[in-house]
């Protein structure tokens, strides 16, 4: 079994103030968004829970004679990908590619999802394509149904366990709207992981990193996939045409005191009092 | 223009997308009137409320051998082409799943969490969160049909409730496993049209009228999936639905300041959340999250303790009558961000505070 784990690398928004939530000058549909170039990046959450994941399935299997599956794991972006890559290279992934798009796609989901479809269709691809179930300043969790939808392959979402069972099946558990789901998929899949327990990435040793230093990250271009990005950008079906700041300020009274008990005092008989009688 | 609604009935949130269906309706969209509401149904004793359910007066009813996305969309894709629809919306967790479905099926465009629809000039322009909801943004759907998945907030504005025992609790001998329907071929469903919309048919006790009824149960399931087993989803104290939470952030300090938390919020009568860090560092179980990758809850009043209020948190509580911080920087984003902000060590605060609410209550 081939495993492909798709995911983002995201600017760490907490770290940006709230002043720099402005829109860039230009024209929104060339990428001129929030500029976060200088801020530190991190693992999209979920994309982090399951390159884990696809880690423990490779160990589970090993730990069961069952054949290892192949991991592979792909991110679209520039150098400042790299590091992540490596990282993962460190971990026991096989292949660790960037697509280097040259072009903007936070808001382009029907983009991104022909590039993963792509990678996931290549040769060096993957049986089974893990992608967090939402990722990215844009996008509102559509990927991974785009994606099952272009390869006509199964998709679960909201994933949450997956267990290697013989002869390539995986049982999957997933948080469904209303109940927990359990089923068996026979690959290929597209499995879009959500808040599971599993939710951080193991580090590597100091062992694996200098073990796996010659081996390097792949770098396609969208034309190494056979994809015109500008035409696919223009195709896009839905664009973003303008950015509001969010106003969620509210009076912001602080409460007067000396000790915790005094505060909490205050705050009871002047703010909660009847709010609570109400309850 | 042509719009409909859409009722998944064949989960159990039919209640809380038709709630959060109606409100958008009547405050969220602009510029187009949605007459119709596709109705996905499963069980014949679900169909007379899942019927009263629906946000408009007009309903087409569809019965379904099962629970399932791909099926579902299929079905809609196929009369959303028939029926020249231009505008569906949808709502509900599984919402996003169908709308992307519908609009891949249909070469439209799909827009999910979204806030608010204005069709003018024959464009529809929505506005969602963005950049985890440090900003909104406005987008312009070009495709049509226009597949639209509203925000999870409009739930909370519908005042929608949990799903009633007629359309189907997981384990309780529900007929809409994945992979256990029959096998005929798609498309070999039969429709029945009972009611004429320009001369009006019977309206049912609540004023609804059914305008046509398809039987799509002989439609091919997915057989890839097996050994499916549906079991209740894990204990979250009906955060969403609560009126009074205890959020706790990383603040806390240790999973031992988290413990203290939730005996504190136990003993004020309130639920207990979580913010990420705080499931990060596994002080909390995943189900008590709360925002943009947890769960969105509107109470009366919401006391975050130690948490800093990114973005992300504040879309799950903002909602909420009364925010309250309890924090130790007077520069957190949540102080600014809250009705009324105590300076404090947040531990000390609640336990202090979740006395003497103990002894207001009794």
């Amino acid at each position: 079994m081939r495993i492909l784990v798709g995911f983002k690398v995201t600017p760490d928004f907490e770290s940006l103030r709230e002043a720099d939530w402005i829109a860039g000058e230009g024209n929104l549909a060339d990428g001129a968004g929030v500029e976060t170039r200088y801020v530190p990046r991190l693992l999209n959450c979920f994309d982090e829970s399951a390159l884990e994941l696809a880690l423990r399935l490779r160990d589970a299997a090993a730990g069961r004679s069952f054949v290892e599956p192949q991991l592979s794991a792909v991110s679209i972006g520039g150098s400042q990908v790299e590091p992540f890559l490596t990282t993962l290279l460190a971990l026991g992934y096989g292949r660790a590619a960037r697509v280097d798009v040259g072009a903007d796609v936070d808001f382009a989901p029907a983009a991104v999802a022909s590039i993963l479809a792509a990678c996931a269709h290549d040769s060096d691809g993957g049986d089974v394509l893990l992608l967090g179930c939402r990722s990215g300043p844009g996008d509102g969790g559509t990927v991974p149904f785009r994606v099952a939808e272009t390869l006509g392959w199964p998709c679960l979402s909201q994933v949450v366990e997956i267990e290697a069972l013989s002869g390539d099946d995986l049982r999957v558990t997933c948080l469904a709207d209303d109940c927990l789901l359990r089923v068996t998929v026979r690959p290929p899949c597209v499995l879009a992981v959500g808040n599971a327990v599993v939710s951080r990435l193991r580090v590597p040793t100091l062992r694996d990193r200098l073990a796996r230093r010659d081996v390097l990250v792949d770098v396609l271009r969208a034309a190494d996939l056979g994809i015109d990005i500008d035409l696919l950008l223009e195709r896009e079906p839905a664009g973003l045409i303008g950015l509001e700041a969010v106003r969620r300020a509210r009076a912001g009274v602080v409460v007067g005191g000396e000790t915790p008990h005094e505060k909490a005092r205050h705050l009871l008989d002047d703010h909660l009092r009847a709010v609570i009688e109400r309850l | 223009m042509r719009a409909m609604a859409v009722i998944d009935g064949t989960l159990g949130s039919a209640a809380a997308q038709a709630g959060a269906l109606d409100a958008f309706l009547r405050d969220g969209l602009t510029g187009a009137a949605v007459d119709e509401t596709v109705v996905l149904y499963r069980a014949d004793d679900g169909r007379e409320r899942l019927i009263e359910l629906s946000p408009t007066r007009d309903v087409r009813l569809v019965k379904m051998a099962a629970s399932c996305p791909d099926t579902a969309a299929g079905v809609i894709a196929e009369m959303a082409r028939a029926g020249d629809v231009s505008l569906l919306l949808l709502a509900g967790g599984a919402g996003p799943e169908l709308a992307t479905r519908i609009a891949c099926r249909c070469g439209g465009a799909v827009l999910t969490d979204v806030l608010h629809a204005q069709a003018e000039a024959g464009r529809l322009v929505c506005r969602r969160p963005v950049y985890s909801n440090h900003m909104t943004g406005r987008f312009e759907l070009r495709a049509r049909p226009w597949c639209v998945s509203i925000d999870a907030g409009w739930a909370c504005a519908g005042g929608a409730g949990e799903a009633g025992p007629d359309t189907g609790k997981p384990g309780e001998g529900s007929t809409g496993k994945p992979g256990e329907g029959s096998t005929g071929k798609p498309g070999e469903g039969s429709t029945v049209e009972t009611g004429d919309r320009s001369a009006g048919g019977a309206l049912s006790a609540g004023g609804h009228r059914v305008l046509s009824e398809a039987d799509e149960t002989g439609r091919t399931v997915d057989r890839r999936f097996r050994d499916v087993e549906l079991g209740p989803p894990p204990e979250t104290g009906d955060l969403a639905g609560s009126r009074f939470v205890v959020v706790a952030g990383y603040g806390a300090g240790s999973r031992e300041g988290v413990a203290r938390i939730a005996a504190a919020a136990t003993r004020a009568g309130a639920d207990l959340a979580v913010s990420r860090p705080v499931v990060m560092n596994a002080w909390a179980p995943m189900d008590r999250l709360i925002g943009v990758s947890g769960t969105r809850t509107a109470p009366d009043l919401c006391i975050v303790v130690g948490a800093s209020g990114a973005a992300a948190l504040h879309w799950g509580i903002e909602g909420a009558g009364l925010i309250v911080a309890v924090n130790t920087d007077e520069r957190a984003p949540i102080v600014a961000n809250a009705d009324v902000a105590v300076i404090d060590d947040g531990v000390a605060v609640i336990e202090e505070l979740a006395g003497m609410i103990a002894e207001l209550r009794r």
